[in-house]
């Protein structure tokens, strides 16, 4: 039973994903209705000035450390299962899981934005108090009037790429041991948003069509396949203002995230890629509370299995058919709460949770006609998030905590493995800890984030899959010029797997733990001007890592990693982004 | 809500502080002497993937719609089922190979674990280190020696003879045909040939035929751990072979299925081997070693790797470290030559001593038991399960002490192996008993190995009637079964356990045998077996065991109006503590004034005697 206020008490099923998704519905209703009566005779915010694009907030993508088909070369593939089963959420993402994230629109209120918040410089931004409008920055369409709205199309695209190499003139690679290390290495990725923003006269109502297309490695030009890797990764439509200033809904298929930790390329507590649908509530409070339920069915015979049957009707050949077909159910909630200290400074709580749950099913086992069952799984998170912002330039810090169990320990994408006695994702769990944050003063920036994770897998014991494992980054910059400076940065990863090795020197097998420093200088150009999210920026990198034992230990016989104890690197790249809405809010 | 936090926090500061349990081993292995007499402990012959699986993270290429494939069991489960057979009455734990193996090999896995190709590391289907250090430790708890099995004969098909010197494994090149019907041999596994795999081309053979390791990750065929095992030399080559009858073959061939035989009179394959499975011990602290395949072996590696075994055992105090061999063989004389204590020449000692370090000469010392093989066939097959004449027992029986070690090796059990034979019914190489035997055949067996002299064997599976034919049918998945101990194998076994356990006569005492019989007709004594266990490390206990092996009448030890003559005082009462259908446990039973035994029993059914002053 769940008691809601007004002492109603609701029955609520057995059914775990079910019971997630009433409250949580009964929950955002609850606080739609009490902000529509306190709303009614609020003026509504006043709308923040639109800002370049260059000046966003924190903009931010993350890659998965094997997401370019570089298993081979990755600590996880240093043992079989690791791969595939270090999964956690992640790493198991598509090839392609990367995003940019913009700021909010020019409909957010400034509290809304936070953190990180941008305060544009003068020197380069223009004043808050003169936008650019849409139209302008995308440079695209001129508002049509033909059929009582207003409408637009607009580009934005978040892309990075790397030209580098390591010291015996091999491609550069990521050398992270760690699932969230220096994004310094990071491979090339881009996506290309083509969105089409419209309101509606007539209902008074705005929408947006978002598509966004995503490709990664390799690129042409280095290995001189005319081909790419492309995935869709946001391609849905949201409608605003639904009746209620402040609400929105969204269906279709989306990246779905908020904050994240641009160093370690990392987004440590909402971080989902579904298909479905979502409702959006903001109050003028400010309280922001997200709903969603989507779906997804990773290729993997976890999920699917599909046979091969006579055609029916007598007929020739043979017909395909899906034996075990089932998608996993996902909701999530989320609920924001900024506070403001005075003009600028500013702090907001963030409480947030997932529901995950999988159907039973059955599929045929090896021998042709024998048939056995396959569990019903499920899982959870819950998570929270501390923010704080200082209200100059993009100083913030935020911290996370998420703990995920079940068959959420895996990630939406995971094809989860090393399964219990019981043969369910019952008893993984994964545990969480980070934080990230900017402080610029005058010509210095400096950028700091860390996490620790604890993952283990449903089996009960230990094995490669099982990780203990943390990073910490720093990386300071001071600019020369407004358009030249630049940054160094330095880290340090630890990993320990639950799987015992055979020291080198010989001896008796052993837990191994694998640590490594890396440090690495970067001159830049950011022709945005100064600040660590001022885009589009180019730098020269050199970065050096040093692995111990236990780091080289990770990697397979004969991979060069194994044998290096110093990993050099050499490399020229490039970061941007612009007008993406890829964030986890909605451009209200 | 308190609770769930409170669990935040305590993982949180486990993960800060950088906690992952390695349960175990952080202390190192200490190694103790667990094991006072053997022939106190009934083995228990588990075959590991088969019998439980307790951790499905390990369930890699699991695949149970096939018995030749990987099933899933592990160390986790089997610990887990110590308690069933604790109940059972086990003492001791033969479990399968603990290294890593060839995984797969032309669509039969190494599920079995006898294709080794590092001996350094566990295999993986079955765990990780501490999950073998967590059964040991829990076994021993539970008073449960544990015994490795291990292979020294020949490591898993891990590399090919290039026959055509094309630096290929191709599968089909030309075969003899003469001395198999094999015409097209693959290089995998040709035929034997005593000068050693020859190449040739169209033009004739072209001397040697390089060897070459193969290196496919994915099935674990790879190079041979330890790495002096990589080393050509360390092998016979000399191709598969096709005659036991030939002692070249038997020793140097390759066993079947392209097992490539090691050269064991090699000083480095000798030290190799006393490495790796000293160490194995000094990791776990097992208890002992059943060793594969010990008759294509020299038996100058026996001497060499049983005495260093024990000599390093003993040197951290591991005493009563018991070794016994499978010499898959009917011949007593074969069979038992594996543990007598017999010096070679000296010209062949001087050589074998080049290969001792540490300074301790090689004695004539071998193992300290064998797999009693030529019993499994003269009678568990021949009496038990065919109900042929029992007087074969008896003559088996007369002659185990000119063919078995009658001294106790230096450092060894501290008795002659001919009193430390293993005994057994049926075992993973043959077919189960009730694939062809019956019900009540299995219980005579049972009886017999149970209270005969030397270690009962039990085969996983026994006690709850699997009855799968020759391998890999006899290999089924315990559980299965449900581990049920309710059953009427189950509770039989496990009285005989008890009833070995109580009666000290029944492990220790000497047997003689007080009636055996060549006629198997309608004859009064037909089918009868009956022997005597007294004296010996038993003192004044005494036990009796009297068997009616034929399947058609009613018969008691008599034969021409002479009854039974046993070897306790007169007016001895004897009680049956087993019971038999017909006879409830507790019959009563006189000695006569002449020393006579009278005592009838049903087709297929026997009595286990002791004296009521011993009850």
């Amino acid at each position: 039973m769940l008691q809601v206020p007004g002492r109603v008490l609701v029955y609520l099923p057995r059914d775990p994903t079910v019971r997630f998704l009433l409250t949580s519905t009964v929950f955002l209703t609850a606080t739609f209705a009490a902000s529509s009566a306190r709303s009614d005779d609020v003026t509504p915010a006043p709308r923040r000035p639109r800002r370049d694009a260059t000046e966003e907030p924190t903009t931010a993508e993350r890659t998965t450390r094997r997401e370019h088909g570089d298993e081979s070369a990755e600590p996880k593939a240093a043992t079989q299962r690791a791969s595939r089963e270090d999964a956690s959420r992640r790493e198991d993402e598509p090839p392609l899981a990367e995003r940019s994230s913009t700021a909010p629109s020019d409909k957010r209120t400034p509290m809304a934005d936070a953190p990180p918040k941008v305060e544009p410089r003068e020197p380069v931004s223009p004043p808050p108090s003169e936008p650019a409008p849409t139209l302008a920055r995308a440079g695209l369409v001129v508002p049509t009037n033909t059929n009582g709205h207003r409408g637009t199309f607009v580009f934005g695209s978040y892309g990075r790429v790397l030209a580098a190499s390591d010291a015996a003139g091999r491609p550069a690679r990521d050398s992270d041991i760690v699932a969230y290390g220096s994004r310094v290495d990071a491979v090339n990725y881009v996506e290309l948003e083509l969105r089409r923003e419209d309101h509606w006269e007539a209902t008074g109502i705005d929408t947006r069509i978002v598509s966004t297309l995503a490709i990664g490695n390799s690129i042409f030009h280095h290995n001189g396949v005319f081909d790419a890797q492309v995935a869709v990764r946001n391609l849905y439509l949201e409608a605003m203002n639904l009746g209620h200033r402040g609400l929105s809904a969204w269906a279709g298929s989306r990246m779905y995230r908020g904050d994240d930790i641009y160093l370690l390329n990392f987004w440590p507590l909402d971080n989902l890629n579904t298909m479905g649908a979502g409702l959006r509530f903001e109050a003028p409070t400010h309280t922001i509370a997200q709903l969603h339920i989507g779906f997804g069915q990773p290729d993997s015979p976890f999920y699917k299995q599909r046979a091969s049957r006579p055609s029916p009707l007598n007929q020739f050949g043979a017909a395909t058919i899906d034996l075990l077909d089932r998608q996993r159910w996902i909701g999530s909630a989320r609920l924001e709460q900024p506070i403001r200290f005075g003009e600028k400074v500013g702090m907001k709580l963030v409480a947030y949770g997932e529901a995950h749950r999988l159907p039973a099913g059955e599929r045929e086992t090896a021998r042709d006609g024998v048939f056995e069952a396959v569990p019903a799984e499920a899982g959870f998170v819950v998570g929270g998030q501390l923010g704080a912002w200082t209200g100059e330039r993009n100083s913030h810090l935020n911290v996370f905590v998420r703990y995920a169990g079940g068959l959420a320990a895996y990630g939406e994408f995971a094809t989860p493995s090393s399964l219990g006695v019981d043969r369910t994702t019952s008893g993984a769990r994964e545990l969480q800890v980070a934080f990230g944050g900017n402080y610029e003063l005058g010509r210095f920036a400096v950028m700091a984030g860390g996490y620790l994770r604890s993952f283990r897998n449903a089996s009960r014991a230990l094995d490669a899959s099982d990780v203990d494992e943390g990073s910490v980054i720093v990386r300071p910059q001071v600019w020369f010029r407004d358009w030249l400076g630049i940054g160094v940065e330095g880290g340090y990863q630890l990993q320990q797997r639950g799987t015992l090795v055979v020291p080198e020197e010989g001896g008796s097998p052993a837990p191994i733990v694998a640590t490594m420093p890396r440090f690495a200088v970067m001159p830049f150009i950011s022709p945005a001007g100064r600040g660590s999210f001022s885009r589009p920026m180019m730098w020269l990198i050199y970065s050096a890592g040093f692995r111990d034992a236990g780091a080289r230990a990770l990697y397979p016989v004969d991979d060069p990693f194994r044998t290096r104890a110093v990993e050099h690197f050499f490399g020229v790249g490039a970061e941007w982004w612009f007008g993406s809405s890829s964030y986890g809010g909605t451009l209200q | 809500m308190t609770r769930a936090i409170g669990f935040l926090g305590a993982a949180l500061l486990a993960m800060t502080t950088g906690c992952m349990s390695f349960d175990g081993l952080d202390a190192p292995v200490r190694l103790e002497t667990n094991v006072a007499d053997w022939r106190d402990r009934v083995i228990y012959q588990v075959l590991v993937d088969r019998f439980a699986d307790g951790d499905a993270g390990n369930n890699f290429n699991v695949d149970m719609s096939s018995q030749a494939r990987w099933h899933g069991g592990d160390w986790a489960g089997l610990e887990g089922k110590l308690d069933y057979l604790s109940e059972l009455g086990v003492g001791a734990l033969w479990i399968s190979p603990v290294y890593r193996n060839v995984e797969t090999d032309a669509s039969v896995d190494g599920y079995h674990g006898y294709w080794p190709q590092d001996f350094t590391t566990t295999n993986i289907h079955y765990g990780d280190l501490m999950a073998l250090r967590s059964l040991v430790r829990s076994a021993h708890d539970r008073g449960i020696a544990v015994i490795l099995d291990v292979v020294t004969n020949h490591v898993g098909q891990l590399f090919f003879y290039d026959i055509n010197l094309n630096g290929n494994p191709d599968e089909s090149v030309r075969g003899s045909g003469e001395q198999s019907e094999v015409t097209h041999i693959n290089e995998y596994d040709p035929d034997f040939d005593p000068r050693g795999i020859q190449a040739e081309t169209s033009l004739g053979e072209a001397g040697p035929a390089p060897v070459i390791f193969n290196h496919d990750p994915a099935s674990n065929h790879m190079p041979p751990v330890p790495v002096v095992l990589q080393r050509p030399e360390m092998y016979n080559r000399r191709g598969r072979t096709v005659s036991f009858e030939d002692p070249d073959q038997l020793l140097h061939g390759d066993f079947p299925g392209g097992l490539k035989d090691l050269d064991t009179t090699r000083c480095e394959v000798k030290q190799a081997m006393v490495d790796v499975y000293a160490r194995w011990v000094e990791l776990t602290d097992v208890d002992g070693f059943r060793i594969d395949t010990i008759k294509h072996v020299d038996r100058e590696f026996w001497r060499y790797f049983a005495q260093k075994v024990r000599q390093r055992l003993a040197r951290q105090g591991k005493t009563n470290f018991f070794m016994f061999g499978e010499a898959f063989d009917g011949r007593e004389e074969l069979v038992g030559a594996y543990t007598k204590s017999e010096l070679p020449s000296a010209e062949t000692l001087a050589r074998e001593n080049e290969c001792v370090e540490d300074g301790l000469g090689i004695t004539g010392d071998q193992l300290d038991g064998v797999f009693h093989f030529p019993q499994y066939y003269q009678v568990i097959r021949d009496v038990f399960r065919d109900s042929l004449s029992t007087d074969r027992i008896e003559r088996l029986w007369s002659d185990r002490t000119k063919h078995y070690g009658t001294s106790a090796n230096e450092l060894g059990t501290g008795l002659p192996p001919v009193k430390t034979l293993v005994n057994f019914i049926d075992n993973h190489d043959v077919p189960r008993f009730l694939f062809e035997g019956d019900a009540a055949g299995l219980r005579l067996a049972l009886l017999f190995v149970m209270s005969q002299d030397g270690l009962p064997c039990i085969y996983y599976g026994t006690e709850q009637d699997l009855r799968g034919g020759n391998d890999p049918a006899n290999r089924e998945d315990m559980w299965l079964t449900g581990y049920a101990t309710t059953g009427d194998t189950f509770r039989y076994t496990q009285a005989l356990a008890r009833l070995r356990a109580k009666y000290v006569a029944l492990r220790r005492g000497d047997a003689r045998v007080v009636w055996a019989s060549a006629r198997t007709g309608a004859e009064q004594d037909a089918g009868i077996f009956a022997f005597e266990r007294s004296g010996g490390d038993a003192g004044d206990a005494y036990a009796l065991v009297v068997m009616n092996t034929n399947r058609e009448h009613v018969s008691a030890p008599v034969f021409g109006g002479a009854p039974m003559k046993v070897g306790v005082n007169p007016g001895t009462v004897l009680v049956d503590v087993l019971g038999s259908p017909s006879s409830p446990p507790g019959t009563k039973y006189t000695v006569s004034g002449q020393g006579t035994l009278l005592i009838e029993l049903p087709p297929r059914t026997g009595a286990l005697l002791v004296p009521q002053s011993e009850l």
